[in-house]
């Protein structure tokens, strides 16, 4: 369970979180909705502690990350916006490095990527170096790495970008699996499809702060639009007029 | 369970042996430098032991005129080759041939106007462009001597002592022996021993902080279970393990080489033994390591790959010139040159060349002044990868 209350976070003049505030529950995937600029990845690198708020609280599992970044980041699966992969390592030595940062036993990895491997259908990458691979691959390689000291946590910044139908499919099925385990997944998507379909909880921010958290059919009911993606502009629009 | 630190040496250590242009430049500099000394070195005593004067060459046009001359020049070592006259261009074209220092043309009224104590015309026709050294010099000094010897036999024909001509005797003393003019440059060679440690851990360090960021795989790693001062330590370790390694290697080479060559002839010696040698190499030691630490904390800073490659290029430099600098002052070993990193290990290997007993002090002063300032280096990249600035310029 991640709770947020109130975080701000100012860069000079520029106030990047404004009091933001939600809750994601465990079993739960938690889609985060915001327009480019809301604060989201300054939000996530918040939850992981390579920033510090200033002001406001955060418990991961009831542990904050300003004060223990090493123990909440030992259970979180943090996938970036942006990454890149060791073009001289293969798929299976990229997974052993994290999973060996992360603590993992040599041969509880070994057993961890077989079963990673399965579930996102990435066998056939194992032994190849990530030289070359397309987009859907290198996703999956950092999906895999995201899931592989299985994190009670989740963070995942547009995991669906680049990703085929059959592979869309694949990160379907981890997620619902990862929830049907008890995780807590947040999501940062702009995908509202993507939303409809999984996110049992949607957390709309705009400016920095939290304009609305509920399910999607609650989002629905409030702006009194049946679409989502209607709805969601008109959250955001709304925000945008108070400020 | 390992350290993550030694987790991330052994990643860094095996991307680093993959990278196929880092080692082949790390096998370029293991190679390179002991034989452009070897090779260098190898020059100066072969000029030094060929016999000062070969014989000098000279192309004389009209010898038959002058015999005295001709006599003083086999005396003087230096090989007179009659010849026919020649025109201006087979003059020229004969000095371009550089079988001859010079050409002298002994006029057909020479015996005429010297016999009539007239200024006798010689011409000396030589090649400004061919660097003969001292051998033209010394054709001209049996010209003044000839010219001199003669004014004197004529002022003592006229009961004129020659004396009255030399109102000063000029006796020339020689100090320099090839051993001292070589000093310099046999310092400079030293201190070059120790540039490839700056060269071998410079692509990992680039490579493992500007290429990770520029590659946007630094925030997934500084995301991690590990701590920053972790992070970057395997990554500065690596560095030192390869500039070790390198250094290892080229020093076992450059050994090689020097004991080879016969140092000796030129009055310098390579008196290390293998023991000296090992202890040489543990003082260097912490050398690769601030090598390695100071070039991570450059490279991550700088805004992309190619601004950390062109910066810690330029910023090895300072390092480097007390190495290279400093033996061309011609300064007297003295304890502070222990205290300064590079410096200390450029004197430790040239005094141990010389086979001076050191004692233990020096060692330690090397191998902890290059200690501190490589842990000093490796804290300043600890924190800066901790900040929260720098996670803002990933």
């Amino acid at each position: 369970m991640i709770e947020v209350k109130d975080v701000s976070k100012t860069f000079g003049a520029v106030r990047a979180l404004d009091g933001v505030a939600f809750t994601a529950r465990d079993g739960q995937i938690t889609g985060l909705l915001g327009p480019n600029g809301a604060g989201k990845t300054t939000l996530l690198r918040t939850l992981v502690g390579l920033l510090q708020r200033d002001s406001g609280s955060i418990a991961v599992d009831g542990v904050d990350p300003a004060a223990e970044p090493l123990r909440v980041r030992q259970n979180i699966g943090l996938l970036t916006d942006q990454f890149g992969l060791y073009e001289r390592l293969s798929t299976r030595e990229y997974l052993t490095y994290f999973g060996e940062l992360n603590g993992m036993a040599k041969a509880d990895i070994r057993s961890r990527i077989a079963e990673v491997a399965a579930l996102l259908g990435m066998d056939d990458i194992l032994a190849r170096r990530s030289k070359g691979f397309s987009q859907g691959q290198r996703i999956k390689v950092a999906l895999a790495r995201t899931l592989l000291h299985r994190p009670r946590h989740l963070l995942l910044d547009e995991p669906s970008r680049g990703l085929d139908v059959m592979s869309t499919r694949a990160l379907r099925r981890a997620l619902e699996a990862l929830r049907a385990d008890g995780c807590c997944v947040i999501m940062a998507t702009h995908v509202m499809q993507e939303v409809v379909h999984l996110c049992d909880d949607v957390v709309v921010i705009a400016k920095g702060r939290t304009v609305a958290q509920g399910t999607p059919a609650q989002l629905c009911e409030r702006t009194g639009i049946s679409n989502l993606e209607d709805a969601f502009v008109s959250l955001v629009g709304e925000e945008g007029i108070v400020a | 369970m390992k350290s993550k630190l030694l987790i991330v040496l052994a990643k860094e250590w095996k991307d680093a042996l993959r990278d196929k242009r880092a080692m082949a430049l790390l096998a370029l500099f293991v190679v390179m430098y002991p034989l452009m000394i070897g090779f260098m070195l190898n020059r100066i005593i072969s000029r030094s032991t060929t016999p000062e004067r070969e014989g000098i060459e000279l192309t004389v046009v009209g010898a038959e005129r002058a015999p005295t001359l001709m006599t003083m020049f086999k005396q003087k070592n230096i090989n007179v080759h009659a010849s026919e006259p020649l025109t201006e261009d087979a003059t020229g074209a004969l000095l371009r041939t550089r079988k001859t220092v010079g050409l002298l043309k002994i006029d057909a009224a020479f015996s005429e106007n010297y016999a009539a104590m007239r200024p006798a015309r010689v011409e000396l026709w030589f090649d400004s462009a061919v660097d003969n050294g001292h051998k033209l010099d010394e054709v001209e000094d049996v010209l003044r001597k000839y010219g001199t010897a003669v004014a004197s036999a004529r002022l003592l024909a006229h009961g004129v002592s020659p004396v009255t001509l030399m109102p000063v005797a000029v006796q020339r003393y020689d100090t320099g022996t090839s051993a001292s003019r070589s000093g310099v440059l046999i310092g400079a060679m030293m201190g070059s021993f120790f540039v490839p440690v700056f060269m071998f851990c410079l692509s990992t360090a680039v490579d493992g902080t500007a290429g990770e960021r520029e590659r946007r795989s630094l925030e997934v790693l500084m995301a991690q279970p590990v701590r920053a001062a972790q992070l970057i330590g395997g990554k500065i370790l690596c560095g030192t393990a390869l500039a070790a390694v390198g250094f290892g290697l080229e020093l076992m080479f450059a050994h090689g080489i020097l004991k080879w060559l016969p140092l000796e002839e030129i009055g310098m010696s390579w008196r290390l033994t293998v023991a000296d040698l090992g202890l040489v190499y543990l003082t260097t030691l912490p050398l690769c390591l601030f090598a390695a630490a100071f070039e991570t904390a450059l490279a991550m800073n700088a805004k992309s790959f190619r601004e950390a490659q062109s910066t810690v290029s330029l910023a090895v430099m300072v390092p480097i010139i007390p190495a290279v600098i400093v033996p061309t002052l011609d300064l007297q070993t003295a304890a502070w040159m222990y205290d300064v990193p590079v410096l200390s290990q450029i004197t430790l290997l040239r005094e141990l060349a010389k086979g001076q007993a050191l004692g233990l002090l020096p060692y330690v002063q090397a191998f902890a002044t290059s200690l501190v300032a490589g842990l000093a280096c490796y804290a300043f990249a600890a924190r800066r990868l901790g900040s929260e600035k720098y996670v803002l310029s990933v």
